[in-house]
């Protein structure tokens, strides 16, 4: 490994996947940059690039590990690969024999390209009950609603000119791509597409960063969008202004539509939105009339028990006003040559029976949700209770204590799994309390395919490095446990072997692959207007039982629920619950984000905590007036739930009744429980519901809290009452 | 290679921070020097975004502009004149200002003078500042801020090329509505 070399690979500190060169000197990186040959044509964003500092950080795992002292104790023994994963193998296949396969759950963090290996993992033995976590709040009933709709899982904004335009309008929904959650659209397609944009609009309760360069800017009361969406659908059909040619030959449902959204005057949408009716009408005006358009929907939708809603109406908006399929509006991109990637876990998905599918925890429920996906409010409801089906959970990075809501309760929950097993990169709080812990690779150190959101390409993870230790990859480490659960499903020797499997269809080995780094089909390579040609239905149309887009989708009728969107108050709010909102007088959302983190990931290293030291809580400066508040002081937030605390930030840009709180905030300096306990947003969200009636998302964005300053004497954090 | 010149746009800028860390990973060699433990960190910073606003006119417009602040490269610099030990310096094709880290004292005086406050000093004492990344330009390369900025929103060319960008961007926004 002497000498210099430069490697091209694919950046995995999010989920969006831009091009990178490494310069690799005597087996350590030295340098990392975008790759200006890639379709993020050399930029990169602040944890990317900071990579080079998280993959060199001291304190990452470096060998297996086997709990011997009490869970959250600390005490941990150094184990051989072969004793951890045998020991993980003897436990899948234990329990499943004992008490079926829905006994065992697997599950992830944030996807990094790996969810094939996930959800395969769990096929392969035969689990309804997969993927605890986040989907349901984050990606899924947007992923659901477009496919209810258009038959396909999803559509994306255009933002390449492939087709020779890009979008005249834009509207940016619950998003800041220009910080994070790049799924599907990357930030620096969305800013360059902004050059050719006429409007750009703006949804958000803050005046985000984009908000600078926003047209129109609607300052949306937290939890309300399915309202404003429908509101937008009211004028925009009743003004006569919706494409009459698509609607009348591609879609089906619309008088019902027309019918549901009849009440949802500007006047009545204004009420419940707080934004000015004039801006919903010259929002509605100018996306049905400046067209080509997109709408770029972000997670807080998801977060909330009004999910689905919020994505069939904004996802309605798209349809009615023909922004589907034209250049610059909504695409459904086609992929390259490999196909889609997650065939590797589809092709096995009968393995799991339906018995076993029906019998997934929150299935009877949700039922408007992947198969295989248990509801994780339930399951850690009944963990408490001591009556859930799962007495084992093997994870592959994230950390509930920081993801899930009501932390306190889900500490409590994740304690009486019999067994916990994960991989992860960092001893993280949840590892604390699990049995054995598993030194994963950094993106820096694997070889794998990536295939995440975007669709139209899929690209090489380049091994630039060694990883430290015995760090092994997660392709790797997946295919051993599968080797020992269900090998007949796992029949490669070597990783290279599986990556060979994956990338059959185009005809290519991984060798050849990691060199050319990408596939991908741009440009006039990617078809637009499919629905008028045989690629979805012989004769033209969309893959939906109606053949059309459907904007009363009979997938949703099917499965018993009202399959037209509609809107509820937030479960907390001062219009559903007065009384409350006399003890919690403002409104609490969880959203802040900050471009340099991504969840819990990135704050335990110098150059990035150096930007921020602290969590901050967004506060109005009148309301920081009124509570006596100053920039910087600490002050607790207090729900329900109970109460954390943040720096305050006096916040112009947004309404003086919210509070956002930053989340994901994770102190890896401190020990103990003060690291998730003392300023992590979701020991204030909600988890008793109700949730989204046909998804169960709950409730992360749209609650009640109060503030008060911190005093002298005050403990750093209010401790898990473990008898209650 | 022609003189060079920086343009950081408070616009276009997204408050996204790659900038800060491009520059790190770029001029901050080795990445470590913890010990583990996470004090209160003073960073050195070549450069730096900072947020001003947000103001929020009657009719819903945000100003709320981002400022990166790094050496201007100043061409009558006021750190050159007052720099006791000559330290600071100017490359006589590009215009850009160096430092001399082992002629540098570490007197601070630069600091008092730059109306940018963009000296930073390392642990040594020693004054450290952007150099426009000198040796990618040679290069012919961009420098590290601006290849990894998303938002288009930093570019380093010749004073003319950024004075006539500037004249198409105030024309644009002006069409566009977007400045007054």
């Amino acid at each position: 490994m002497n000498g210099k070399k430069i490697i091209r690979s694919t950046c995995k500190a999010c989920h969006g996947g831009c091009g990178v060169l490494v310069t690799v000197e005597n087996g350590v990186v030295t340098y990392l940059e975008g790759d200006p040959d890639s379709p993020t044509r050399g930029t990169m964003c602040a944890k990317g690039l900071s990579s080079i500092q998280h993959m060199n950080h001291p304190d990452r795992l470096t060998y297996p590990l086997k709990r011997v002292g009490e869970r959250g104790e600390g005490k941990w023994e150094r184990i051989s690969w072969d004793e951890a994963l045998d020991t993980i193998g003897n436990k899948m296949k234990g329990f499943i024999e004992q008490y079926g396969p829905n006994s065992v759950c697997n599950s992830q963090g944030t996807g990094r390209g790996y969810g094939r290996y996930t959800v395969r993992l769990g096929n392969s033995y035969g689990t309804g009950n997969r993927g605890l976590g986040t989907s349901h709040i984050c990606y899924f009933p947007r992923l659901k609603a477009f496919e209810a709709i258009f038959g396909v899982n999803r559509l994306y904004c255009d933002y390449h000119g492939w087709g020779g335009e890009y979008p005249k309008t834009q509207i940016s929904w619950a998003k800041q791509i220009e910080h994070t959650n790049a799924d599907g659209e990357m930030a620096v397609w969305f800013l360059d597409s902004l050059k050719h944009a006429k409007n750009l609009i703006v949804v958000d309760p803050r005046a985000t960063s984009i908000t600078n360069q926003a047209t129109l800017w609607l300052q949306i009361r937290p939890g309300t969008d399915a309202a404003l969406a429908m509101g937008m659908l009211n004028i925009i059909i009743y003004e006569n202004l919706y494409d009459k040619e698509f609607v009348n030959n591609w879609c089906d449902g619309f008088d019902k539509l027309k019918d549901r959204v009849r009440e949802f005057t500007p006047e009545k949408v204004s009420e419940i939105t707080w934004i000015p009716k004039e801006k919903i009408i010259q929002a509605a005006r100018i996306f049905a009339l400046e067209k080509p358009g997109c709408i770029q929907t972000g997670e807080p939708l998801d977060a909330i028990h009004n999910s689905h809603s919020n994505a069939l109406s904004i996802i309605a908006i798209m349809a009615i006003t023909g922004n589907v399929e034209r250049p610059g509006s909504m695409m459904c991109w086609v992929p390259p040559d490999t196909g889609p990637m997650e065939v590797f876990h589809w092709e096995i998905a009968d393995n799991v029976t339906k018995e076993n599918l029906e019998k997934g925890i929150g299935r009877d429920k949700y039922k408007f949700r992947p198969p295989g996906f248990c509801h994780t409010e339930t399951v850690l409801r009944q963990l408490r209770e001591g009556n859930c089906a799962i007495r084992m959970l093997h994870q592959h990075g994230g950390n509930f204590l920081f993801s899930l809501t009501n932390t306190k309760n889900v500490y409590k929950s994740l304690l009486n799994l019999e067994f916990i097993s994960i991989a992860d990169q960092f001893m993280s709080t949840f590892c604390e309390i699990a049995d054995i812990v598993l030194p994963v690779a950094h993106w820096l150190e694997e070889d794998d395919i990536w295939d995440m959101h975007p669709g139209f390409m899929v690209r090489a993870n380049n091994k630039a490095v060694e990883p430290p230790g015995e760090a092994r990859s997660t392709a790797w480490i997946y295919l051993e446990i599968g080797k020992r659960v269900a090998p007949k499903f796992w029949p490669w020797e070597t990783v290279e072997d599986m990556l060979n499997y994956q990338l059959r269809k185009a005809d290519i080995k991984w060798e050849d692959f990691k060199e050319i780094v990408m596939l991908a089909r741009t440009g006039k390579d990617q078809p637009y207007y499919k629905y008028k040609t045989d690629y979805w239905r012989k004769g033209g149309g969309f893959p939906t039982k109606t053949g059309k887009v459907e904007l009363c989708p009979t997938m949703l009728e099917d499965l018993g629920y009202d399959p037209l969107p509609y809107y509820e108050e937030p479960c907390e709010s001062y219009y559903s619950t007065p009384e409350l909102a006399e003890e919690y007088p403002l409104i609490l959302n969880t959203g802040g984000r900050v471009a340099y983190n991504f969840h819990t990931q990135f704050t335990n290293l110098p150059w990035i905590r150096e930007m921020q030291h602290y969590p901050r809580v967004q506060i109005h400066p009148d309301t920081a007036r009124e509570y006596g508040i100053e920039e910087g002081d600490w002050v607790w937030i207090e729900s329900l739930r109970g109460r954390i605390r943040q720096k305050a930030n006096l916040f112009a840009g947004m309404d003086p009744r919210i509070v956002v709180v930053q989340a994901g905030f994770c102190y890896w300096e401190k020990k103990g429980h003060a690291r998730f306990l003392t300023s992590n947003a979701n020991v204030l969200t909600d988890d008793a519901g109700p949730f989204d009636v046909a998804i169960g998302s709950s409730n992360y964005r749209a609650l009640l809290c109060k503030i008060y300053k911190v005093k002298d004497g005050d403990p750093l954090y209010d401790p898990i009452d473990m008898d209650n | 290679m022609t003189r060079k010149s920086v343009f950081r746009d408070p616009d276009l800028c997204v408050n996204c921070k790659a900038c800060v860390i491009a520059c790190k990973v770029k001029h901050m060699w080795p990445p470590y020097n913890t010990t583990g433990a996470m004090a209160e960190p003073e960073g050195v910073n070549l450069l730096q975004v900072y947020q001003y606003g947000p103001e929020i006119s009657m009719d819903g417009k945000v100003h709320q502009p981002f400022v990166s602040i790094a050496c201007m490269h100043c061409e009558d610099a006021p750190c050159i004149k007052v720099c006791p030990s000559t330290a600071i310096s100017k490359d006589p094709e590009t215009r850009i200002t160096l430092v001399d880290g082992d002629r540098c004292i570490g007197c601070k005086a630069c600091l008092w003078v730059c109306p940018y406050g963009a000296p930073s000093y390392n642990d040594d004492g020693k004054m450290v500042l952007c150099n426009l990344c000198i040796d990618r330009l040679r290069e012919g390369k961009k420098t590290a801020c601006e290849a990894a900025c998303p938002a288009s929103a930093i570019y380093i060319s010749s004073p003319e090329d950024i004075s006539k960008l500037r004249s198409r961007i105030a024309v644009e926004r002006i069409a566009k509505g977007t400045m007054e």
